[in-house]
């Protein structure tokens, strides 16, 4: 019976700390995202972005997306992935008209991704 | 010389580009393909180390909510093992989880006796001193057809030889048998009537007519239509019960043995 409940008593934190730590990870990191997408929506804005400023934004993207496969299913990563190529095809063209909505979107996702995959009722059922 | 050479050369361009590009085929398919051997092993691992910690009984004779258990764990260790796209930790996660709740149901079932009739379920006497107990046969969904097959894989071959039987809550079957059993039955006993209908073929066996036990049933005070059972041996044996009454047997007096 004590063998029982120690079991249970480690199977509750392991499964609790593994889910504390997944939504503090990923939401720590979409913020983070979010952040420097909100920077280079600012510049694109401002017609001032450059090529080299989506490809900061995208390394910093690519070192973060290893640990988020862990956590996240693949297909949500890959249409990050698919978006920001898109809107750094258009900031070296200087289609900034083009790359706004991209950004946009990249926001947007930044947002809701962690939300879809977080404790709510509805993401429940 | 020259002409002789570049169709050579393409040829062996062409061989090199087609091998380059199955290889990266190769090297594409291996890769997923190793990625999937390496989850399947850590699923394997994880399942092995939590069934062994569920215990030997998960592998035997299973309670109700493991035999739950095992369904879902078995779907729950293919879906994220053969679909690349979904991280492993979610199976890992809900593995840990099935864990979690069946650690917490087997403490219930240890501290707690009423809950443990509630989760499992509890024992079910279906035979008594009396006979047959039609009443718990039809709580757990089952007939007295069903009785004489758990019997006669328990061993015992006719329904008078049993004082006590008894559905366990994991379904397995234990019957206490009469102590002079063994030296009585020399004869198999086929049902004769079940639930008030003969069953035609095992009264063709028998060599008498249904007339017959229609007058040995009347005889001992009971309607035909009424019974629940009635057996019958080679030797003439007849072992009948009404429904809801304690059970007879009657010793019929036949000059020869019939099977």
């Amino acid at each position: 019976m004590v063998k029982t409940a120690v079991s249970i008593l480690l199977s509750f934190l392991l499964i609790f700390g593994m889910s504390a730590f997944e939504i503090w990870y990923v939401t720590d990191i979409f913020k983070d995202f979010r952040a420097v997408l909100c920077g280079l929506y600012e510049k694109a804005e401002g017609s001032v972005a450059t090529h080299e400023d989506g490809i900061a934004v995208q390394r910093f993207w690519e070192d973060r997306k290893l640990g988020l496969h862990i956590w996240l299913p693949h297909n949500s990563i890959e249409a990050v992935d698919f978006q920001l190529s898109e809107a750094l095809g258009y900031l070296y063209e200087g289609q900034f008209t083009d790359a706004l909505p991209k950004i946009e979107v990249l926001i947007d996702m930044a947002e809701n991704i962690p939300n879809v995959f977080s404790l709510r009722l509805e993401n429940i059922f | 010389m020259s002409t002789i050479f570049i169709p050579y050369y393409s040829l062996l361009f062409t061989l090199f580009s087609t091998f380059r590009s199955y290889n990266q085929k190769i090297f594409t398919h291996t890769l997923s393909m190793g990625i999937i051997f390496l989850r399947t092993c850590i699923i394997f691992i994880t399942l092995l180390i939590v069934m062994r910690l569920m215990g030997k009984r998960q592998i035997g004779e299973m309670q109700l909510y493991e035999l739950v258990i095992t369904l879902i764990i078995a779907d729950l260790a293919c879906i994220p093992m053969g679909d690349p796209s979904i991280p492993l930790t979610y199976g890992i996660m809900a593995i840990l989880s099935i864990y979690f709740l069946h650690q917490v149901i087997c403490l219930i079932d240890l501290g707690f006796s009423p809950a443990k009739s509630i989760i499992s379920g509890s024992p079910s006497l279906v035979m008594n001193k009396n006979g047959i107990d039609d009443t718990q046969l039809k709580k757990n969904n089952l007939d007295v057809t069903d009785l004489i097959e758990s019997l006669r894989s328990a061993g015992y071959f006719s329904l008078d030889a049993v004082d006590y039987a008894l559905y366990e809550s994991n379904g397995s079957f234990s019957a206490l048998a009469k102590p002079e059993y063994e030296q009585e039955q020399t004869s198999l006993p086929i049902v004769l009537v079940n639930e008030g209908r003969y069953d035609f073929e095992n009264l063709a066996r028998t060599k008498r007519k249904r007339e017959y036990f229609e007058d040995v049933f009347k005889k001992h005070g009971c309607n035909r239509k009424k019974l629940l059972i009635a057996t019958i041996d080679g030797n003439g044996k007849l072992y009948f019960q009404p429904k809801g009454k304690k059970y007879q047997v009657v010793r019929l007096q036949w000059e020869e043995k019939v099977w």
